[in-house]
């Protein structure tokens, strides 16, 4: 018997949001009307699931379960869904009659990363995954435009089934060898086949599908293009949500592994040090606000991978915090895009000349958020820079730090770009004050705090991390 | 070694001293830019407060036995903790009364430097900014926290830089000084976490109490020492890091003075101070500072010969005293080193602030175009600057002889001779540039004076200011306390080595060389040098060419700063700019320029021509995926 209290958050995104959006498609559009519904429903979802932290099951014959890593991640999850909508009242990028349609395919794409992050089998887990994947190439396809933002989802699809095409092969490796593909019969069989080759690249290829997720190389190609060719908002629920129930599963799936092995260990090094400095040394060339902000998120998927491949308490639990950093910080950064480029168009980094004149608030919310992932203290940044760095020394990967040491700094630089136009450089010519609502100051406001707070007090979240990554080794 | 609990009154002061400034700050920023005034007293206010805490302190604490900290826990993951409070010893306590007291004495000077700038209240914001993060740098208990505190002082470093808005260089100087000095970060991080990982402990009580090496290996403390010196080498702009402090010029003077020569780049030498025991157990990376200190002090020298700029001539010998510090600790003189930090901080600060009077009044960096538009008509801050020169020369009885004598007491105390004789050198090139300024300044060239500056009537873009007279006492009294300082405080050298050293007297363990002749060598040299630039530059008739000048090859290397910046800008040119960042670039470039294309053009031939190149770039990137996942499973299978 099924206890469906279990499955309350799945259930209210599937069902009750799916379902209002689906008539609101069907009748005519008022975008209005379908933001304050979205922003309703995105926040009693939160509420929900953040109720349902506290449930734990096995369900469906042990495919799915629900314990505490996977209801922190959907916490996170429809975190990142209620912050999208918000930056969703001026949806310029999107044509009014799908507004409605954006927002369904958001809270689908939101269920099947619920479902990924709970999902106990491999092909559970490979189901979940290409759900949300659907999601979203549609939704990157709804830009206005279409010539542009067509080519563009179809370089993000075909870059997507090919990585599916690798991880299915890996799932029939893995299958192939151990004979099951529950994860927690896996955990037990692995160890002892870890040494195998054909394990290890089945091991590899199943990783290769979630690398395309996280735009790590050499998965990476579409992040650009993507972030560029799609709507400004479908582009921070990528940057942000899609990363963090990424990095759930990679979790779990390295976990599998047990203490791993030297040769997993050191390709996975090798994909974090390609991804971290491709990421880097790409970004500092970079004219456009969203590519910039691709090519940190890859050289980010870099540190949170250092994180992983530690493959100790510490390492899960510091990828986990940083995971949350990167949410945080990255939705501050496209925060301010989407209140800077109204009309829905592209910023340039030029573009956000006269920033802090036009308004200090968000100003201010890109400063920190752009020292906080240069990993200044005492901003979040920092601190999950160091907590990840200390798992890996703790490990002996004292060259990988080292590399990832290097490239904060290269990091730092190009970052400085970006603050110096929104601070420093005058622009052509005057452009008119931005408004920022009451909520919108709030929410910038609370942003910044939580930049700085969690910083300083980071306690209480890692904590929750840990007790989170110690359900699943 | 453990730290007593402090009482009411000390916990009370320290708390005074670091919160003040931050409260300023952040109501600066926050509620008070419209008001310029306000904002300027607010920040005045917290710097006083702040000064006479620490004052207090050191007052109440002149004869502390056992360092003073409380702390609390931040954060315990395993057998790691981290925890945050302060402490209290008496390098801190020293170093706490120095930057309150040059942050207050600078900050008076800015009330007529700044007066009228548009950004007056936000750069009060970032002073205050500054105090905050200094001070609490300086009482930091653990390392973690001293790291917090020391990027912090960086930002606000690049903040106060970058600060004349319409000056591109100045922005470009600002993230220059920043990026440059995180890059000595990454070292200092790497060390800190090699500490952390093998000891479990960042506590600088803990880290020099001597038991290091039952945790670590020689090898391991040995690497961790010299990855944490990197922090001091980029922070203290040392040998190869150096050449962001001459360009952090472009900010304004007051900001020279305060971060780059008196405080912030001094918080490398400090931290030095502050792990002397734990750098000690390496004698191997204890040889390596001294020749990096060595270096760095003969290098700046140089370059201090050749350039006009006032500001960059005690921009380069700040980076040679600093060097001069480092070498002083590095020779096994703990209270040599920071009594040198505790002069240099007085002179060099009034050197900074008498150049920004000269500055102020006539509006360029020039020497040679001050001394002919008058510039010894400025009294106050000719003598002043006489006064700090003398003292960066090290002649008696100014403070810069005591400390100079003590370290070199300290070189001559090691086996090599060649280090003393660097510093003996050091001490007369110093000689030399700081009088080269002086003279160029005070003895104008006789036959340009006439035609183009009445001499004795300094005008310039503030000469018909009326409230010009008032700006001209705000920043003259500063000038008269620091003088003052600089010519009292070398007879106060007993008493400060005997307060450093009550709580830990193995810190100055072993007693330095006594060699008669060395001070009047010393002295010597110095007259030399002040002679040698009187010759080229100080009688009226001299032809004001330096014997540097006359060989074309070696003005020129001094010049371009040894060709250290050419070497930098080649690097990132050549090898990241065009190769690296350009190759990973490439890819994706290519396809999006001829995405844009195919749209606009939207022609036939143009489009099929275009899609070709676009699906054999998609299939460039399958490749590339493919290829790479092919490779890591050969290493798999064969590895």
């Amino acid at each position: 018997m099924v206890n469906w209290m279990t499955l309350s958050p799945e259930l209210f995104y599937g069902l009750v949001m799916t379902a209002v959006f689906m008539v609101l498609c069907l009748v005519p559009a008022n975008p209005r009307r379908d933001h304050a519904t979205a922003l309703i429903l995105a926040a009693v979802g939160l509420a929900v699931t953040v109720g349902a932290t506290g449930m734990r099951g096995d369900l469906f014959v042990d495919t799915y379960r629900v314990d505490l890593f996977s209801q922190v991640f959907k916490v996170m999850l429809s975190l990142g869904l209620l912050l999208v909508v918000l930056l969703c009242s001026e949806l310029a990028g999107v044509d009014e009659k799908r507004h409605a349609l954006v927002y369904l395919l958001l809270s689908l794409c939101t269920l099947a990363m619920m479902m990924l992050v709970s999902a106990v089998n491999l092909v559970t887990i490979y189901v979940a995954l290409e759900l949300s994947s659907y999601c979203l190439y549609v939704l990157v396809f709804l830009r206005k435009g279409q010539a542009r933002s067509a080519q563009t989802a179809i370089r993000y699809f075909l870059v997507g089934a090919s990585a599916s095409a690798v991880m299915l092969f890996g799932l029939a490796l893995i299958y192939g060898a151990a004979r099951t593909t529950s994860v927690v019969a896996l955990s037990a069989a692995l160890p002892q086949l870890i040494s195998r080759p054909d394990v290890l690249t089945g091991l590899l290829m199943v990783l290769g599908g979630f690398f395309f997720k996280l735009a790590l190389f050499p998965f990476h190609f579409w992040a650009p293009d993507v972030y560029e060719g799609a709507a400004n908002q479908v582009a921070a629920y990528i940057a942000t949500a899609s990363k963090v129930a990424t990095v759930a599963v990679l979790i779990r799936i390295v976990a599998m592994a047990g203490d791993g092995s030297l040769l997993l260990v050191r390709a996975l090094a090798a994909l974090a040090i390609v991804s971290m400095t491709v990421g880097n040394l790409t970004a500092i060339v970079q004219k456009d606000f969203k590519r910039m902000l691709a090519y940190s998120t890859i050289a980010h998927g870099g540190y949170i991978l250092l994180g992983i491949l530690s493959m100790s308490p510490e390492g899960f639990s510091a990828a986990v915090f940083y995971a949350f950093t990167v949410l945080v910080l990255k939705f501050s950064c496209f925060f301010v895009l989407a209140k800077v480029a109204t009309d829905g168009a592209n910023l340039s980094i030029d573009g956000l000349a006269g920033l802090h004149r036009r308004s200090p608030l968000l100003a201010m919310v890109l400063m920190m958020a752009l020292f906080a992932l240069a990993g200044i203290p005492p901003t979040i940044g920092f601190t999950g820079k160091l907590f990840i760095f200390t798992a890996a020394m703790a490990k002996g990967h004292l060259v990988l730090v080292l590399i990832a040491m290097f490239n904060v700094v290269v990091s730092l630089y190009y970052y400085l770009l970006a603050i110096k136009a929104a601070y420093l450089t005058e622009p052509a010519k005057n452009l008119p004050a931005i408004r920022l609502s009451v909520g919108e100051r709030l929410l910038a406001g609370a942003l910044v705090a939580v930049t700085v707070c969690a910083g300083i007090f980071p306690a209480p979240l890692l904590d929750l991390a840990e007790a989170a990554v110690r359900t699943v080794i | 070694m453990t730290a007593a609990t402090p009482d009411t009154v000390t916990t009370a002061a320290v708390l005074l001293a670091t919160g003040l400034p931050f409260a300023a700050f952040a109501l600066i920023m926050a509620a008070l830019r419209g008001r310029p005034r306000l904002c300027a007293g607010l920040s005045i206010a917290a710097i006083t407060v702040s000064l006479s805490a620490a004052l207090l302190l050191l007052v109440r604490h002149w004869h502390m036995t056992a360092p003073i900290g409380a702390a609390a826990q931040w954060l315990v993951s395993g057998r790691i903790t981290v925890s945050i409070g302060f402490l209290l010893d008496p390098t801190s306590l020293l170093m706490l009364t120095i930057v309150t007291a040059i942050s207050f004495l600078v900050q008076v000077y800015s009330l007529g430097y700044m007066a009228g700038d548009p950004g007056f209240a936000r750069y009060y914001g970032c002073m205050s900014l500054f105090a905050w993060a200094m001070t609490s740098l300086v009482v930091s208990p653990t390392m973690l926290q001293l790291y917090v505190f020391w990027e912090l002082v960086g930002v606000a470093s690049y903040l106060l830089i970058g600060f004349w808005y319409e000056k591109f260089s100045a922005s470009e100087a600002g993230k220059k000084a920043f990026v440059m000095t995180r890059t000595g970060d990454v070292a200092f991080f790497l060390g800190l976490l090699l500490v952390l990982v093998h000891f479990g402990n960042l506590d600088i009580l803990k880290m020099n109490a001597g038991d290091v090496p039952l945790h670590m290996p020689p090898a391991m403390i040995t690497l961790s020492a010299l990855l944490i010196f990197g922090g001091i080498v980029g922070k203290s702009a040392q040998f190869p890091l150096l050449t962001w402090l001459p360009d952090a010029m472009e900010g304004p003077t007051p900001v020279s003075a305060l971060l780059h020569s008196a405080t912030m780049v001094a918080a490398g030498v400090y931290l030095f101070a502050r792990l002397f025991p734990f750098f000690r157990l390496s004698p191997t990376a204890m040889t390596v500072f001294l020749a990096i200190g060595t270096i760095s002090m003969l290098l700046a020298s140089t370059m201090a010969m050749v350039t006009r700029d006032i500001k960059q001539v005690w921009a380069y010998s700040t980076i040679s005293q600093l060097g001069f510090m480092i070498m002083g600790l590095a020779a096994g003189g703990y209270v040599a080193g920071v009594f040198h930090l505790t002069t240099h901080a007085g002179f060099k600060a009034l050197l900074f602030l008498c150049a920004g009077v000269f500055i102020h009044t006539f509006g360029t960096n020039d020497m040679f175009a001050i001394g002919r538009a008058g510039g010894r008509a400025l009294k106050i801050p000719m003598i002043c600057m006489t006064i700090g020169a003398a003292a960066l020369a090290g002649l008696p009885p100014l403070s810069g002889f005591f400390s100079k004598e003590t370290i070199m007491g300290r070189l001559a105390g090691l086996s090599n001779p060649l280090w003393l004789g660097a510093g003996l050198l050091g001490a007369f090139l110093t000689a030399y540039y700081t009088f080269r300024l002086i003279f160029a300044v005070a003895v104008p060239a006789p036959e340009k004076s006439g035609d183009e500056a009445p001499v004795g009537a300094p005008h310039g873009g503030h000469g018909g200011d009326p409230h010009h007279d008032r700006h001209y006492r705000l920043m003259a009294a500063p000038l008269v306390v620091l003088a003052g300082v600089t010519l009292a405080l070398g007879w106060a050298h007993g008493a400060l080595g005997r307060f450093l050293t009550a709580v830990d007297p193995g810190l100055d363990a072993h007693p330095a060389a006594h060699l008669a002749w060395l001070p009047y060598v010393a002295i010597g040299l110095a007259l030399a040098g002040v002679l040698l630039a009187w010759v080229e530059f100080g009688r009226t008739a001299s032809a004001r060419i330096g014997f540097v000048e006359r060989v074309e090859p070696v003005a020129r290397l001094f010049a371009r700063r040894w060709y250290i910046d050419d070497f930098y800008r080649w690097f990132l040119d050549r090898v990241v700019y065009a190769r690296l960042s350009a190759f990973c670039d490439q890819g994706d470039r290519r396809v999006i320029d001829g995405g844009l294309d195919a749209v606009a053009r939207g022609t036939v031939g143009g489009s099929r021509r275009l899609s070709v190149l676009h699906l054999s770039m998609v299939q460039y990137k399958m490749m590339v995926i493919f290829a790479v996942m092919g490779l890591l499973t050969l290493y798999f299978f064969l590895g």
